[in-house]
């Protein structure tokens, strides 16, 4: 095994600094030492008391402040920056226009960062708001204030913003991205033409910004040549070895701390580009360097979930079985880089539809590479390819859920393989009941409420890939008084999603240790490296095998029975242990040591591996103004076992209220003069508040998928959110009888 | 934010005075003004804070013809007023469904008055030309995103709404604000407090650097009681309006329309007092018709631009509801 980071093997990694900060359970609660241990979020009292500590918290004797200045042109040359008023400003310690760092490499490129484009290296501009100039001072205000006096000269050049922008450059994908080709099945052009009931419709997602409460940020600290970096980062690997490469310096002098992350939803997936020039600033200046990224600036140097439109078509026989699909895509990308489209994977194994074709393009505009964001082609899609279902549902004049029911499937039609495990009908059906479903009056329009509004049910099915990623877990037991203490370090990052709670809870069930006597260590390069992407709702999925596979090693070693405490006496006992995906390679390790992405699904060798949810939505139109809510919503996830039921529930009204404000609310809105987006704040981009979410009925089935990992848990993080645009969209049209096909849905729609 | 000089006052009469000093500009709660210096839009050279003005904090119902309120109450503090609540209704709604409840703690109603324009181009800065921001620089709104931007009172050089919730209630109900200045105290009707653009967009009110806003009154009508303000939005709570209408009626015992009171807001260069529709249902019963007429007049003279056309419609149905939440509580 090659374990070669330095202080790895020394076992006497940190864990016990504030730095790691492993969270460790309060002792009031949390208290049978045998059973199932209870479900609860560990970290939760930090949480609302504020003693949580994330990266930028962390304030370190001497640091200066960094502020970047942003280009005001939409696309074009930079003739000329001026610095000078921002030089002479009071405090300020350092401007840099230029730093001498090698490109980031972009992630889905075979690099580290979110975009390959790294601002500060030349004269280009590729959009509105990208960092020109960096100040660095020794209060915040003054960095602040200087960066406001920097001016530029450019030659600006004609831009397009929008994916339908004159201007933007349609490409197909399978000609620029060869390993992104399109999913196809059967004869699907010839089934649906042939097909006795055809739907065929365009629906338009938006671009949009994830605006996690936690603010992009760093505290960039230098030690001699070694480096300690503090962000919060879903992939702190990434950061590592993306940031080491930029520098020419090896990993191993860089170390990357996540302990927390406020929020991250795929924008926190990679190397950010604002590190590495307040690298170079932090070793220039010999000073600690925070640097936090003000909102307005996020909309510009982080990534975004791009538009996409989709046309539908999909042909049935009069019984209302599915004959055909396709699912044609425009997806948009930035000029540098091209983000694939990956939206048919999932849409071409909803249902058991056997001619299925398809194709994705991309289309080229003037922004900063776009990027994974919450259920990131999931989303949209099935908004689209759910929408379709429902008009098909009206068009046969069949019940949606019956219809649903009568296409599921338990072979993936495009692999032949079967599915891992899939539980899709069991949440329609549980989900149904629970709702109501069977009192509904199909025709739109027909249900009113008490106080005249129009009243609307919808339904929308969903699903995500499984996917595993490799991960290491290493386990250290030591005696405490008549107990043990356990501290658990895994590949992993906390970004409020629960993973120390869901490994917490493995571990103390299966020591049969109290939740206090265990410390969960991730988003620390210190811990065990690498600590790999924690995307793509394979968190779970993947610290929990290692974990695993850790506790057995564990046994082993202590000579104990599958099963049983462990007895008093024992000294202390380090184990280290790896999983992986089915079928992956050993060599997979390697590639996520380098900090590259190396997750595995939603086709694994022997199964196709899915999440699956269905979404039953309420809503209630007022009869006159016409404002859209959403009192209730009975949502039900198939996410194999329940790892952590507390932090579970979270996830799933977490998610739920992400797609309502995805259905009804969010837009990054475009002025195609000027370039970037024009509505950059939390006041003008409108995401849902408290006033606006109802009732959110969690229901989990919690069978465990023991194909996938021996823990039986698929992931969850995003597959709550996926369907639930186009239940609300189902569930207007039902009140309403008004089809919107884009999003959001907003009051003149409907008017 | 640029540096500046800060200085808080002890009494109304100091802070005139140090409102005299060039670049002076007042501070109450601060969430209009800290903003926009930020921004950078206000550039200050001297704060005057009026915030811990005992003497401009109050709620005085004990005139028989007048509600008394001080320009420094806080916004929470009247919406939250039981007299107020009772006898204006619209009042406290049009306070209650503004900002957030942090926001309303620290916000006055002075402060919210001369709140400014919304405009996320007046707002954001460079690149955008903007004549309110930067005179003669030119109005990117004009043939931009205008979805949220005014119907009524907009000129070729500014369409930016009026944003404040609190001033569309007060003119409903023909309120007055005091001022004082050095020149002494005077009177100004809330309906002249605020201007339209024209092509001086940087003036929005008639008072001048050295004047304060002391206090605001509001004539006792029976149709205070009889009225409502709603307020639609993009979201439950949190939004400024993409429209507002506040409404107030007294009813013979027929159930005719003996005074109304109709205002506009959201949708205005500055709050708008929609007067003919007011007479329109004058002697009228409020039905499902009449109220959707007295819509049409009021939404009459809109100008919209070129995403905003829908707030029309928009506005008709609210001032229709608005109509007749008013009747049910005038009745
Ligand atoms: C996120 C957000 C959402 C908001 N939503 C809404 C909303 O939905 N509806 C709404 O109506 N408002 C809303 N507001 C605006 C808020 O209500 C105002 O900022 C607030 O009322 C201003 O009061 P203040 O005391 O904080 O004024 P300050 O910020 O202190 O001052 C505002 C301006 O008034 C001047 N001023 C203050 N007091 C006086 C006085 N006595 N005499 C003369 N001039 C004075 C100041 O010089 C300054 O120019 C929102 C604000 C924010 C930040
Ligand atoms: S509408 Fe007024 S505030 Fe907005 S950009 Fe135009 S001039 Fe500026």
């Amino acid at each position: 095994m090659n374990v070669s980071r330095r202080k790895f093997l020394a076992g006497t990694a940190a864990v016990t600094t504030a730095a790691t900060a492993a969270v460790v359970a309060t002792p009031h609660d949390g208290d049978a030492a045998s059973g199932p241990p209870p479900s609860r979020r560990v970290d939760a009292r930090e949480k609302v008391t504020g003693d949580l500590r994330y990266a930028s918290d962390r304030l370190l004797p001497g640091t200066a402040h960094a502020v970047y200045a942003v280009a005001t042109i939409g696309k074009g040359r930079l003739l000329e920056v001026n610095t000078k008023a921002a030089e002479a400003a009071p405090g300020v310690r350092l401007v840099l226009t230029r730093v001498d760092v090698k490109p980031p490499g972009f992630l889905q490129g075979g690099g580290h960062a979110f975009q390959s484009l790294q601002p500060l290296t030349s004269d280009r501009i590729a959009y509105r708001g990208q960092h020109i100039a960096l100040v660095v001072a020794d209060s915040l205000h003054a960095a602040t204030e200087a960066a406001a006096l920097i001016t530029a000269r450019y030659e600006a050049e004609p831009i397009a913003v929008e994916i339908d922008a004159p201007g933007a450059q349609k490409v197909r994908q399978s000609d620029v991205l060869p390993t992104a080709h399109d999913v196809v099945a059967g004869n699907a052009p010839s089934a649906f033409a042939a097909a006795p009931v055809k739907i065929d419709h365009e629906y338009e997602s938006p671009q949009s910004h994830p605006v996690p409460m936690e603010l992009i940020a760093s505290v960039v600290q230098w030690d001699g040549d070694d480096l300690t970096i503090y962000e919060g980062t879903q992939n702190a690997s990434a950061v590592q070895n993306g940031l080491a490469l930029q520098l020419g310096i090896s990993p191993e002098r860089i170390e990357v701390l996540s302990p927390s992350v406020g929020g991250a939803f795929g924008q926190k997936n990679s190397l950010q580009t604002h590190l590495a020039p307040v690298a170079v600033a932090a070793r220039r200046l010999g000073r600690p360097i925070k640097v936090v990224v003000p909102r307005t600036q996020t909309f510009h140097n982080a990534s975004f979930r791009p538009a996409s439109h989709h046309r539908i078509r999909l042909g049935a026989d009069r019984s209302g079985r599915m004959l055909a699909a396709m699912h044609d895509v425009d997806q948009q990308t930035s000029r540098h880089d091209y983000f694939p489209a990956v939206y048919t994977e999932l849409t071409s194994r909803l249902y058991g539809i056997t001619n299925y074709g398809s194709q994705q393009n991309l289309v080229r505009t003037d922004v900063q590479t776009p990027g994974f964001m919450r259920a990131p082609y999931e989303s949209p899609g099935t908004f689209a390819f759910e929408s379709a279902v429902d008009e098909l549902s009206y068009a046969l004049g069949k019940d949606p859920v019956a219809l649903r029911l009568a296409n599921d499937t338990a072979v993936d039609p495009i692999s032949g393989h079967p599915f891992s495990s899939r539980y899709l009908a069991d949440t329609l059906r549980r989900g149904s009941r629970k709702f109501g479903w069977s009192e509904r009056s199909a025709a739109p329009g027909s249900m009113r409420g008490r106080d005249g509004s129009l009243i609307g049910w919808g339904v929308a099915a969903g699903a995500y890939k499984a996917a595993t990623a490799p991960a290491t877990a290493r386990l250290r037991l030591i005696p405490a008084g008549r107990t043990y203490h356990a501290t658990i370090w895994v590949d992993g990052h906390e970004m409020g999603q629960g993973i120390r709670s869901a490994v917490a809870r493995l571990v103390a069930e299966d020591l049969q240790l109290r939740l206090e006597h265990i410390e969960v260590g991730v988003g620390d390069t210190r811990g065990v490296p690498p600590q790999h992407l924690t995307a793509g709702s394979w968190g779970t999925a993947t610290a929990l095998p290692a974990v695993y596979a850790a506790l057995k090693e564990l046994r082993k070693k202590l000579g104990l029975g599958a099963k049983g405490p462990v007895p008093s006496g024992r000294g202390e006992t380090i184990v280290l242990a790896r999983s992986r995906a089915p079928g992956q390679p050993e060599a997979i390790h390697d590639r996520a040591a380098q900090g590259l992405p190396a997750g595995a699904g939603p086709e694994y060798p022997e199964f196709t591996a899915f999440s699956f949810v269905s979404h039953f939505v309420e809503v209630r139109v007022e009869p006159t103004t016409r404002r859209i809510r959403v009192p209730r919503v009975v949502s039900t996830v198939d996410c194999g076992k329940v790892a952590s039921p507390r932090t579970a529930e979270s996830q799933v009204r977490g998610g739920v209220i992400w797609g309502i404000g995805a259905a009804l609310r969010e837009r990054s809105e475009v002025d195609e003069r000027f370039g970037g987006f024009a509505n950059p704040t939390l006041e003008e981009y409108v995401v849902p508040v408290n006033a606006d979410i109802g009732r959110i009925d969690v229901g989990l089935i919690d069978k465990p998928d023991f194909n996938l990992n021996p823990v039986g848990v698929k992931g969850l993080g995003e597959v709550v959110m996926v369907g639930v645009a186009a239940a609300v969209a189902n569930a207007v049209f039902h009140a309403t009888g008004r089809r919107v096909r884009h999003l959001p849905i907003r009051l003149e729609d409907v008017l | 934010m640029k540096p500046f000089a800060y200085t808080r006052a002890e009494s109304v009469a100091g802070a005139i005075t140090a409102l005299g000093s060039p670049g002076a500009q007042l501070l109450a709660g601060g969430t209009t003004m800290y903003d926009l210096m930020k921004l950078r839009i206000e550039t200050p050279e001297t704060l005057v804070d009026i915030q811990g003005l005992k003497a401009l904090n109050y709620v005085d119902h004990s005139r028989p013809d007048m509600l008394v309120l001080g320009a420094g109450a806080r916004m929470s503090d009247v919406a939250d007023n039981a007299f107020v609540k009772k006898n204006f209704p619209a009042i406290s709604e049009s306070l209650w469904r503004a900002a957030s409840q942090q926001l309303r703690n620290m916000a006055t109603l002075g402060g919210n008055l001369l709140q400014r324009t919304r405009c996320s181009y007046f707002r954001g800065g460079e690149p955008f030309p903007c004549n309110k921001r930067e005179p003669g620089s030119g109005c990117a709104a004009l043939e931009g995103l205008d979805r949220g931007h005014a119907l009524f009172g907009g000129s070729t050089s500014c369409i930016a709404t009026y944003p404040g919730d609190l001033a569309i209630s007060l003119l409903a109900f023909d309120a007055v604000i005091e001022v004082a200045g050095p020149k002494g105290r005077r009177t100004v009707p809330l309906a002249q407090l605020h201007v339209e653009p024209g092509d001086t967009p940087q003036i929005e009110h008639v008072l001048s650097d050295d004047e304060i806003i002391v206090e605001i009154r509001v004539p006792r009508t029976p149709s205070g009681r009889g009225s409502t303000y709603l307020k639609i939005r993009d979201r439950e709570s949190y939004a400024f309006a993409l429209v507002s209408a506040a409404t107030g009626l007294t009813l013979a015992r027929d159930g005719s329309v003996e005074d109304c009171r109709i205002a506009l807001g959201g949708v205005g260069t500055r709050p708008i007092r929609a007067t003919a529709a007011e007479r329109s249902l004058i002697g009228k019963k409020v039905t499902a018709a009449t109220a959707r007429a007295a819509g049409e007049i009021a939404f009459a003279g809109a100008k919209p631009g070129h995403h905003n056309a829908f707030r029309i419609e928009l506005g008709i149905r609210a001032v229709a509801d608005a109509l007749q939440t008013a009747k049910t509580r005038a009745s």
